[in-house]
């Protein structure tokens, strides 16, 4: 029998249910969170943390602990959307790419390439200056920056099913090209996408924060960490934890996403398990 | 090696005319709202109008391009829709300081990476590797904004030892110029240094595994001489090619951080053009971050490929 290699599951065993509860925490934000995170209380303005308000009060009295809880129900969703908007572009980009092969093969790729190269931040800020400052639009933002490297990985995936018997056999078995493809190749690049969508996930978070933090992403009141970090700032000295806390969050989050994604890796990759 | 040089030549033409199209088509994709940004939103449609005209944003996307395109390659990027000044020269000035942050930044993360790096590829699959490896993910989670807003409450603030933005020029202050991109070197320089740990570390389990490393052992050479004549001489090249790209990366994050400390660099710039909807400032802004960005990856890739290709294979995959 074979044995099994439990020292691969350690990451995934300590991040997992880190990353149930963050997901659990933002979905019910409304239950969780002990005030109202847009409730203005002018008596208790840049209070420091206490019993009440557990990690204090920013310049207009409101519960920065709600905001911040407020603030993951946010970055979660743009980090999902972001990451489904690569993932379906991307993966129509790549299988397109590998299955036709040839011209079509290049031409896309060749363009993946290039606005691979791209810094993500600077072309985040130039889509978000054009579409126009909202949630949707820094999703749709980052979601176009997914794409090239969702497209190469999914290339690259198909490339190697594609030299697989089964496929071969479907080919011969004269199967179209609509079923081969979603079939045969989608269900067997599905396992590496998800390490990648994971990581992707994390990045789409920082990215959706560092929009926010710039004036670009979601807009006060609405609470997000990017912009309670940036309007923190301006309070640095008299309320550092106006800043400090959704940093924290932001922090923790991704930080506990990617080893997620590195644990999945561990497990799904089996080359990176010998 | 001149045939390699020659063909990566001739890829990286294309390559920086397909990326000024999508970063033209990028900065235009909103037809009109160039316009209507400057002038505000109760600029009549006759006001519109004349403005687009006078802008030459009337025309067909592909002329707009081709006139803007066949300028820049003169070096002349327009003028500002604001203060109609000549961008080009603006830009230029901007450029040594973003190089020299970047610069600065890459450093930093080089002098955390190679050690650590170094460490967990020799110590694979130990403790001491998880807990790099780890500490790598935990660099690389931190968001730079976040850390130069800690920074700067810390060491500008409450220690006193930094200044809490500002940039002196080199020329007129050695130590001054320092002393002003040391934060901001430091934001961006910790959090890159966590890909760039991995890289190292991925060189050296490479080098460990090859047949002179065999030979050198059976010889009996010491650990330490093993270490630094044998593993980190074969290392450090494929680490410095493949992460010479995490340099254009860093160049792209300037935008933020040059925010943050309020750095006179190209990345505050795109900032500055995205604030005001001054689209040739912010294209051309972006144009020079792009190019820098190319120019590295493509000089990156070109040194690994004349150095040794096995070796940069190798560590890639």
């Amino acid at each position: 029998m074979k044995r099994i290699n439990w020292k691969k599951f350690g990451l995934v065993t300590f991040s997992l249910p880190l990353v149930i509860l963050i997901i659990m925490i933002a979905s019910m934000a409304e239950y969780v969170a002990p005030f109202d995170p847009y409730f203005l209380d002018v008596m208790v303005m840049l209070e420091g943390p206490s019993e009440k308000h557990w990690m204090g009060t920013d310049e207009l009295g409101r519960d920065v602990f709600s905001r911040i809880i407020f603030g993951a129900q946010v970055s979660l969703q743009v980090g999902v959307c972001a990451v489904l908007v690569g993932l379906t572009g991307g993966v129509f980009v790549g299988v397109l790419a590998a299955y036709y092969g040839g011209y079509v093969d290049q031409i896309l790729m060749r363009f993946m390439d290039i606005v691979f190269c791209f810094p993500a931040i600077l072309l985040a800020v130039i889509l978000m200056a054009n579409f126009g400052t909202s949630i949707f639009n820094a999703m749709l933002a980052i979601g176009i920056i997914f794409i090239p490297g969702f497209a190469r990985l999914t290339r690259a995936i198909t490339q190697t099913v594609q030299r697989q018997a089964f496929l071969e056999a479907a080919v011969c078995l004269g199967l179209p090209g609509h079923k081969i493809i979603f079939r045969e190749i989608l269900p067997n690049v599905l396992g590496p996408l998800l390490v990648e969508a994971t990581v992707a996930f994390s990045y789409a978070v920082l990215l959706e924060s560092a929009l926010s933090f710039l004036g670009l992403g979601s807009q006060p009141p609405e609470p997000s960490w990017g912009n309670m970090i940036n309007i923190g700032r301006g309070f640095i000295d008299q309320a550092p934890w106006i800043s400090l806390a959704p940093g924290l969050a932001l922090f923790f989050t991704v930080f506990i996403f990617n080893l997620f994604g590195d644990g999945l890796r561990d497990i799904l990759d089996p080359k990176l398990n010998e | 090696m001149w045939k390699i040089i020659a063909g990566r030549l001739l890829s990286f033409v294309p390559t920086i005319i397909i990326a000024s199209m999508i970063l033209f088509l990028a900065v235009n994709v909103v037809p009109g709202s160039a316009a209507r940004a400057v002038l505000g939103i109760q600029a009549t449609p006759q006001a519109i109008k004349r403005f687009e005209h006078k802008h030459g944003l009337d025309r067909p996307l592909y002329i707009q391009y081709a006139d803007w395109a066949g300028k820049a390659i003169k070096g002349d990027f327009g003028t500002s829709f604001q203060n109609s000044v000549a961008v080009g020269p603006e830009v230029a000035k901007r450029i040594p300081v973003t190089i020299l942050l970047a610069s600065l930044a890459f450093g930093i993360a080089i002098l955390i990476a190679v050690p650590l790096g170094a460490l967990a590829g020799m110590r694979h699959q130990k403790m001491s590797d998880g807990t790099i490896t780890t500490l790598a993910t935990l660099f690389g989670s931190t968001p730079n904004f976040w850390l130069a807003t800690l920074l700067i409450y810390l060491f500008a603030l409450k220690f006193g030892w930094f200044p809490t933005g500002g940039y002196v020029p080199f020329q007129d202050s050695v130590l001054g110029s320092l002393k002003s991109l040391c934060l901001p070197a430091i934001s961006l320089g910790l959090v890159s240094s966590g890909l760039l740990i991995r890289i190292m570390r991925a060189a050296v389990i490479e080098t460990m595994e090859s047949n002179h490393i065999d030979t050198a052992i059976s010889k009996g050479v010491g650990p330490r001489r093993l270490f630094f004549s044998h593993v980190l001489r074969n290392s450090i090249i494929p680490f410095l090619t493949v992460g010479a790209v995490e340099f254009g990366f860093l160049v792209g994050s300037v935008v933020i951080i040059e925010d943050v400390f309020r750095i006179p660099g190209i990345g505050s710039l795109v900032l500055v053009g995205i604030i005001n909807r001054d689209y040739p400032v912010l294209l051309a802004a972006s144009m020079a971050i792009t190019l820098i960005v190319l120019l590295v990856n493509f000089l990156a890739d070109l040194s690994a490929q004349l150095i040794d290709p096995r070796q940069v294979k190798n560590v890639r995959n």
